[in-house]
């Protein structure tokens, strides 16, 4: 049995089915993300873990305890809201000393975890600031820091990052996986940005509308996405519609070229199917190891720093491609034709 | 053109708030003919029916204060945390007070609470005290829910509430320590207007026959010439203090927070 077991979760507001059957094992140490836009139900999921919504049916375990018809003072979980959530009236150290008084800690084992945890966020000397008189980012990681401070089976986030602007996001994004692993605490984190998810998870759950579409560590969900969605969702993709020669050898036409994929294909021969290529998988020119060649000419050029992206026209269909830059290379100009080399293992052969 | 004329409608407003203050303040100065001296105060001051009553008052005025917060401030945070559709309606029958005079709701009371009734408060000085304060508290009940109001718009009430729980707090806790220390300033000034409205309140501790300031400052005003007038100067002033305070400790809590 997982450290955190939600089985056959559901949760309706009226006739608005928000969660359906929504299941997930969590490990004992583990980060796992929810992730999914705007609307699919994470915070509804993460709330109810907390407390703070009731399931309208299915169960939550956590450290093998039914917890459903606990309070939410009662769970013992860590929450970290997008609102920082700091108690105004409060400085720093009173907010992180906050959860270890309700529990009736003697005040010197108080004043050391308190010390303990700025330590822990890297703010020690601001100890005697109330909230309004820190940014964003010492915020949330004072609210972090307040979370941990009671020690808490499980540490729930939702949206952290969000409030915050790119850079402080970047780097309070490796922070947070960096005490998530030193304390080795179970946590659930929510974000609709898929960056943060791949970069700090262990695994991810990709929500749409309100069910998990696919769960499975980042490199998986990337690599492998089983959905129409998934694939969409995470990452770029390219697609192109093929037609299905030979299911059982997984030979399809692409346009005017017959490639074989090294997979079956879950479809009848004359069906048709849709294929997606990471930008990553396909190169400009003749590339080694690249079984497949297709004519393209340039349509778009995206030069963004480390990498350029650039979008080919193959048969009337766009393909993305990523190159990494180099001084001696300067992009290739639109109009320009090409030649696209790919391996034919790299296609994903989206199912639903 | 329109400066002078708004320059004047101030200059009238002034006057006409201001010149009967000063007529009555230079009335209760001249008591000794020909000069103008403080002894229409030191007689009221040093009066034993003014000290009981005044000390009376402001007893009943703190009672009132401490009941008012314990009824308005869990009430009015349970309203925005989990009732919000019921806003409106609780916000109406706030205002009632305003509405339904005072010599109503005592007469209510009386009949309710009399010595033949099912809980008769009335028959003890201690049973009336408790009822004049509950009717202080309905006066007051207008002012001091809107400002308990206001005071929490201005927080985040949901989300203080769920990061307290989670952290194992229980009610009481939250309100004790998170939600009624951040409308202070709000509870104070509604705590002040309190004061000022149960000092000067006549009708329901006349009827409700309490030894009130008040009633006092009624009797005195009829049947002495000087004194009154000095009363008059006194609760204004006392009236005065209060706006002060409130507008003092509006400014002391957001000077405590951005200093330190
Ligand atoms: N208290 C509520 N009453 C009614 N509907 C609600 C309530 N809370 C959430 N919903 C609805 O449930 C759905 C899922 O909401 P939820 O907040 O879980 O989405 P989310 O995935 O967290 O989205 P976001 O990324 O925008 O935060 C939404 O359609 C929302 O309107
Ligand atoms: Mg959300």
């Amino acid at each position: 049995m997982a450290f955190l077991e939600i089985s056959h979760l559901d949760k309706s507001f009226g006739a608005n089915r928000v969660v359906k059957d929504f299941n997930l094992s969590v490990e004992q140490g583990e980060f796992v993300s929810l992730l999914g836009p705007s609307g699919c139900g994470k915070t509804t999921v993460l709330r109810m873990v907390a407390g703070f919504e009731t399931p309208s049916s299915g169960n939550i375990a956590i450290d093998g305890r039914d917890v459903v018809n606990l309070r939410p003072n009662q769970r013992n979980i860590g929450m970290v809201f997008q609102a920082y959530a700091l108690f105004p009236n409060l400085t720093v150290a009173q907010n992180v000393a906050f959860g270890l008084k309700v529990a009736g800690r003697a005040k010197a084992e108080t004043a050391a975890r308190v010390t303990e945890m700025l330590a822990l966020i890297g703010l020690p000397d601001l100890a005697d600031r109330y909230p309004f008189q820190l940014s964003g980012g010492q915020q949330q990681r004072v609210a972090l820091a307040r979370a941990l401070a009671v020690q808490p089976h499980l540490l729930l986030l939702d949206e952290p990052l969000s409030a915050l602007d790119a850079k402080i996001r970047a780097s309070l994004r490796t922070e947070i996986r960096e005490i998530q692993q030193r304390l080795g605490i179970t946590t659930v984190f929510v974000t609709h940005d898929q960056e943060e998810a791949l970069s700090m998870s262990d695994r991810i759950v990709v929500m749409n509308g309100g069910m998990a579409d696919q769960i499975g560590t980042p490199f998986e969900i990337y690599n492998r996405p089983r959905t129409r969605f998934v694939a969409g969702f995470v990452g770029t993709l390219s697609r192109f519609e093929a037609v299905v020669k030979d299911p059982a050898k997984g030979a399809v036409s692409l346009g005017k070229q017959t490639i074989t994929l090294d997979q079956q294909i879950d479809a009848a021969a004359g069906a048709r199917v849709t294929l997606a290529l990471r930008p990553e998988a396909a190169h400009l020119g003749r590339f080694n190891g690249c079984d497949v060649i297709l004519p393209g000419k340039i349509a778009e050029v995206h030069f963004m720093g480390s990498v350029i992206r650039i979008k080919a026209d193959v048969d009337g269909q766009l393909m993305s491609l990523d190159t990494f830059n180099r001084a001696e290379t300067p992009p290739p100009r639109i109009g320009t034709e090409v030649e696209i080399s790919l391996a034919a293992r790299d296609f994903i052969v989206l199912s639903a | 053109m329109i400066r002078i004329w708004s320059w004047g409608a101030l200059i009238i407003g002034m006057i006409y708030f201001i010149l009967p203050l000063v007529g009555m303040t230079e009335f209760s100065l001249s008591m000794r003919r020909g000069e103008y001296s403080f002894d229409a105060y030191a007689v009221v001051l040093s009066d034993s029916q003014f000290q009981a009553t005044f000390s009376y008052s402001v007893i009943m005025a703190l009672f009132t204060i401490v009941f008012g917060v314990l009824l308005v401030v869990p009430t009015a945070y349970w309203v925005r945390l989990r009732m919000p559709e019921l806003r409106p309606y609780v916000e109406f029958i706030t205002l009632l007070p305003l509405v339904i005079p005072a010599i109503v709701v005592v007469f209510g009371y009386i009949r309710l609470y009399n010595t033949s009734s099912w809980l008769p408060m009335t028959g003890t000085a201690l049973g009336t005290n408790i009822l004049l304060m509950f009717g202080y508290a309905t006066l007051s009940l207008p002012y001091m829910y809107r400002a308990v109001d206001t005071g929490l718009r201005a927080v985040d009430v949901g989300t203080l509430t769920e990061a307290a729980q989670s952290l194992g707090a229980s009610w009481v806790t939250i309100l004790a320590r998170i939600i009624l220390p951040n409308v202070l300033a709000a509870v104070l000034s509604g705590a002040f207007l309190t004061f000022a409205i149960v000092m000067g309140e006549f009708t329901m501790a006349a009827l409700l026959d309490r030894p009130a300031f008040g009633p006092y400052m009624q009797l005195l005003g009829a049947n002495r010439a000087y004194e009154p007038s000095a009363l008059a100067v006194i609760a204004f002033a006392i009236t005065w203090a209060c706006m002060g305070l409130i507008q003092l400790v509006t400014r002391f809590t957001k000077h405590t927070r951005a200093q330190t």
